[in-house]
């Protein structure tokens, strides 16, 4: 057991320290939003399993309320910042822009 | 061995967001590197319960996911109006 909870650990602090890389590296908004805001749950997601396998039934229902939390909120966010930030760009990358079509 | 790893990764991932916090162009680069910043300290806090065997700091996660997510539409909306005048 003691395998596979450091297994978890250790594959969730990859993508953490991927996600950390690819805020700093990547040279456009838009592709660090994408390095952040896809990296960055799911390394917490791979924490939270390793760690509620150490502790007993409480801290893995407080991981899970966590989990639930995170995973639902974060992408929303990200979402909305997405949006604002296509909206505040002065300089865009892309040839036809569909926003105002779509209106999402 | 596992707890200084990981605790070195989320010191990593902090430096790393928090470079970006300095230099991002815009002002969405800096709210996702706060973003980053805090959901680096939840794994850490979640990392630390799970060392000493003590559930109590377990609550604060569920706060901290719900702040960030406030923070990023207060900012996202602040954007957004700041981009429509």
């Amino acid at each position: 057991m003691i395998i596979v909870e450091a297994s978890l650990i250790v594959v969730g602090s990859i993508l953490s320290i991927l996600a950390g890389v690819g805020l700093l590296r990547l040279d456009t908004t838009y592709a660090r939003f994408h390095a952040a805001g896809k990296a960055s749950p799911i390394a917490f997601l791979f924490i939270a399993f390793g760690v509620s396998l150490q502790t007993g039934t409480k801290g893995a229902a407080l991981l899970f309320l966590a989990v639930v939390a995170l995973i639902i909120t974060l992408p929303l966010g990200m979402h909305l910042l997405f949006r604002a930030a296509h909206k505040a760009n002065e300089h865009n990358y892309l040839e036809t822009d569909e926003l105002p079509r779509d209106n999402l | 061995m596992i707890t200084m790893f990981a605790i070195i990764a989320f010191a990593f991932t902090s430096i790393c967001s928090a470079l970006r916090l300095w230099k991002g162009p815009t002002l969405a680069d800096r709210v996702v590197a706060l973003d980053v910043a805090l959901i680096s300290l939840m794994s850490a806090i979640a990392i630390y319960a799970g060392e000493s065997g003590d559930t109590t700091y377990l609550n604060l996660l569920v706060v901290i996911a719900v702040i960030g997510f406030v923070a990023t539409v207060a900012a996202s909306r602040y954007i957004e109006n700041e981009a429509g005048k």
